[in-house]
């Protein structure tokens, strides 16, 4: 079976410059709709997928979904403290960091306010976090009121630079330097001693143990010990999975993109099939000359749907660039949404990933394909005869 | 008017372009009146305007800080306080912590609850047989057809917040605002938890009128200003408003999404117009020899635009109706069924969206009707198609 030449589809969209190009247009925007949401609930994944580690162990009271609902002592630290499994510094002492959870509203730098994590963390925290880095100031002194802030909140909320105070009440407290954790969930904290945080805020114990543990084995009889000790009524959590659990927060994003994505697309492909039925149309007769030479009636379905493909596939590339350029311009700085398991702010940026670009492409395809196939079809059944009759 | 026929029978010419532009509008007018509802239900007043004698006070640091029942009884005391109680956020799950499991579980005090409800109506059991029972459970109505709750089942949460398995009887379904949230009495948590008695995440009280809501606020606040528990008093929309204002600038990112939909309906349109023009030049000029004038042409192809805008609105806006209350129904049992008593009709929405959609369909029409009516006769007439 002979195939009509490709080159007579690729030609005919460029001698039709105003409708291929108003098509391409309306498909591209629909695909950078779709792209610039989804960037959004990827960015917000991301801070989950990548925060944590699998060798810690979050101790939280039994049920409790965050950080925050949770609540232990200070006599149950000790016990924790004994449970076979952790590991040690190189003092001998448990690598392990009872901390604090508070979120405090701060105003934010363009108005408005919102919920930030102030997280008190043990001597152990920093080493128990080895991808945080200080990129401004020092680390704060236990005892004296000192905070350092993650780069991000520091853009985002007021009086959060270093030097500055950060009042709250009858609270204050110095910010002394400046931290990155790559993207992951510390960088939406701002970060004390825990100690003094619980003189401050007169509470009468922490809200989570952190501790690391000595290879897999060692995890699993840790969270085990935890489990089977009555008296402490705790579980450990995979901190890894701790965050993930918490990815659902991007769950209705993602859906809204999809929804407006496809609605949306639905739309698009009508604009694509009214191009390429007019373009079917425009070519009855030439149509009918290629069936009278002999080419299949499937050749030109193919060819045809092939049009449309192309006509598609311009639109996303075009889509992908415009996405690009809204993501790296636009949309360039971070951004924050609440984290209603934590009730607290998530800072995060938009992520287009190559996966999503290769999403927007085949999202196009899919649109061309449908929009090209009863055109396609309209050209294929055409009677010969009637058509060369037709006269213009 | 006169031409309105023709303008009908030019549309009815290419009966597959023109309904397949009719489906291109609609569909974006769709998601742009949805989006629109919600913007607009993430802004109602969650009290429908009477929420003004409702104010909300919780620990200033934020939710999640307690403050000790004593601050309830100092507030009670102070004039114009028609009713106060603890409202005191439970958390915890029912079943699992799967997000269809998820609504809103509030420790009150039944004895005045109603008094600050006053909105709120119950509509099967009874006020009485709820505040009889001590562990008895006051039920959203939405949250009982959720379910398929009956009166007098058992239900059974399980506490993170406050620890503890909590079993409770259904005793009273309500009507009124919210109604995807259970309400039981806050003395079953004092009782399970005697070190964490008296502790309260939040402090609901409904006053006198406006004026003493308005004195309240500054009052209250001015009152624990020195105590260790420092608070913060706001009205029932400033409340909602502070925890919508959490979910980052969605208003803004909703507007956007739509003007960027309406501009995709104005690339289809202008596509669809483009093409139609493009084949009738001939027709136009032959239409111009025999003595129509320009204005007539122009108005006849811009007409043919704003038609099909018009089509894809009236459309959308008949699909949108009736879809309505399905939509509803799902938003009402998602997580965000709080804020879904305000997931209704805005006729100013789709208003709004129908007046854009008109606009576009008209804009779309402008260049190709320019276009075809400045040719000259001689041009259009030489042009074999």
């Amino acid at each position: 079976m002979l195939g009509i030449p490709l080159k007579y589809n690729v030609r005919n969209l460029f001698v039709r410059k105003v409708t291929t190009s108003l098509t391409v247009l309306g498909i591209g925007l629909v695909v950078a709709v779709f792209l610039c949401v989804m960037s959004l609930g990827e960015g917000l994944t991301r801070v989950f997928t990548a925060s944590g580690s699998d060798a810690n162990v979050l101790v939280l009271r039994q049920n409790s979904q965050s950080e925050l609902q949770s609540g232990i002592s200070r006599d149950q630290v000790p016990i924790i403290l004994t449970l076979p499994g952790l590991a040690q510094d190189t003092d001998g002492k448990p690598l392990a960091s009872p901390e604090l959870v508070i979120v405090l509203n701060l105003e934010k730098v363009d108005g408005g306010s919102s919920n930030v994590t102030i997280r008190g963390i043990g001597e152990k925290g920093m080493k128990l976090r080895p991808g945080l880095t200080l990129v401004e100031g020092r680390w704060f002194t236990p005892g004296k009121s000192e905070v350092v802030v993650s780069k991000s909140v520091s853009k985002r909320f007021k009086d959060c630079t270093v030097g500055q105070t950060i009042r709250f009440g009858a609270y204050r407290w110095t910010v002394v330097g400046l931290f990155d954790a790559g993207g992951t969930a510390p960088d939406s904290e701002i970060w004390t001693d825990v100690e003094g945080m619980i003189t401050d805020f007169k509470r009468g114990g922490y809200s989570s143990v952190l501790a690391r543990t000595a290879g897999r084995a060692a995890r699993d009889q840790f969270v085990a010990g935890l489990a089977g000790d009555a008296r402490l009524a705790l579980e450990g959590k995979v901190e890894r999975k701790y965050y993930d659990d918490q990815t659902s927060t991007a769950a209705p994003i993602k859906f809204l993109g999809f929804f407006v994505g496809v609605v949306m697309a639905i739309g698009a492909c009508f604009g694509a099939m009214n191009t390429m039925y007019a373009a079917v149309a425009a070519r009855t007769r030439e149509i009918a000359t290629l069936r009278a030479l002999g080419f299949s009636r499937i050749a030109v379905l193919a060819s045809f749907v092939f049009e449309s493909l192309c006509l598609a596939l311009l639109g996303g590339v075009v889509g992908c660039v415009f996405g690009l350029f809204a993501v790296k311009l636009a949309l360039s700085g971070v951004t924050g949404t609440t984290n209603f398991a934590t009730f607290s702010e998530v800072v995060f940026a938009f992520r287009l990933t190559p996966a999503l670009l290769g999403t927007g492409i085949v999202f196009s395809l899919i649109m061309g394909f449908f929009g090209g196939l009863f055109p396609a079809g309209r050209a294929a059944f055409t009677k010969i005869t009637d058509a060369l009759r037709q006269v213009g | 008017m006169r031409f309105m026929p023709l303008v009908l029978k030019n549309l009815l010419r290419k009966k597959t372009r023109s309904g397949l532009t009719v489906g291109s509008i609609l569909l974006p007018f769709f998601v742009i009146c949805l989006l629109g509802t919600f913007v607009e239900m993430l802004d109602a007043d969650p009290s429908m305007g009477r929420g003004m004698f409702r104010i909300a006070v919780r620990h200033k640091v934020s939710f999640a800080n307690v403050m000790p029942a004593s601050h309830l009884e100092k507030i009670r005391q102070l004039p114009g306080v028609k009713a106060a109680m603890p409202f005191n956020w439970f958390g915890g799950r029912y079943v699992d912590f799967s997000s269809f499991h998820v609504f809103q579980r509030f420790a009150v005090d039944p004895a005045v609850f109603f008094d600050i409800f006053d909105a709120s109506a119950v509509v099967q059991g009874s006020a009485e047989a709820w505040r009889a029972d001590r562990s008895g459970l006051l039920v959203g109505e939405t949250l009982m057809k959720k379910y398929g709750w009956t009166l007098g089942q058992q239900i059974t949460l399980t506490g993170d917040i406050w620890p503890g398995v909590y079993t409770f009887t259904i005793r009273a379904v309500y009507q009124g605002q919210s109604e995807a949230s259970v309400f039981f009495d806050q003395r079953v948590i004092d009782e399970a938890l005697p070190k964490s008695a008296g502790l309260y995440t939040m402090i609901w009280l409904k006053a006198t009128d406006a004026d003493a809501a308005r004195g309240l606020i500054p009052r209250i606040n001015a009152l624990f200003e020195n105590s260790p528990w420092p608070v913060r008093a706001e009205t029932e929309k400033e409340f909602q408003n502070h925890y919508i204002a959490l979910l980052g600038n969605v208003k803004f990112f909703f507007r956007s999404l739509t003007a960027v939909i309406a501009t995709v309906v104005l690339l289809i349109a202008a596509n669809t117009m483009a093409m139609s023009a493009r084949e009738r030049v001939t027709e136009v000029a032959v239409l111009r020899a025999i003595g129509f004038p320009r204005r007539i042409l122009f108005g006849l192809l811009l007409g043919e635009s704003a038609f099909l805008a018009l089509f894809g609105a009236a459309a959308g806006l008949a699909i949108f109706v009736s879809l309505f209350p399905k939509m509803r129904a799902f938003v009402l049992m998602s997580p965000v069924a709080g804020l879904a008593a305000a997931f209704r009709i805005y006729p100013d929405v789709l208003a709004g969206a129908f007046c854009v959609t008109v606009l576009v369909g008209v804009l779309a029409g402008l260049v190709p009707a320019i276009r075809s009516v400045q040719r000259s006769i001689a041009d259009g007439l030489r042009l074999v198609a």
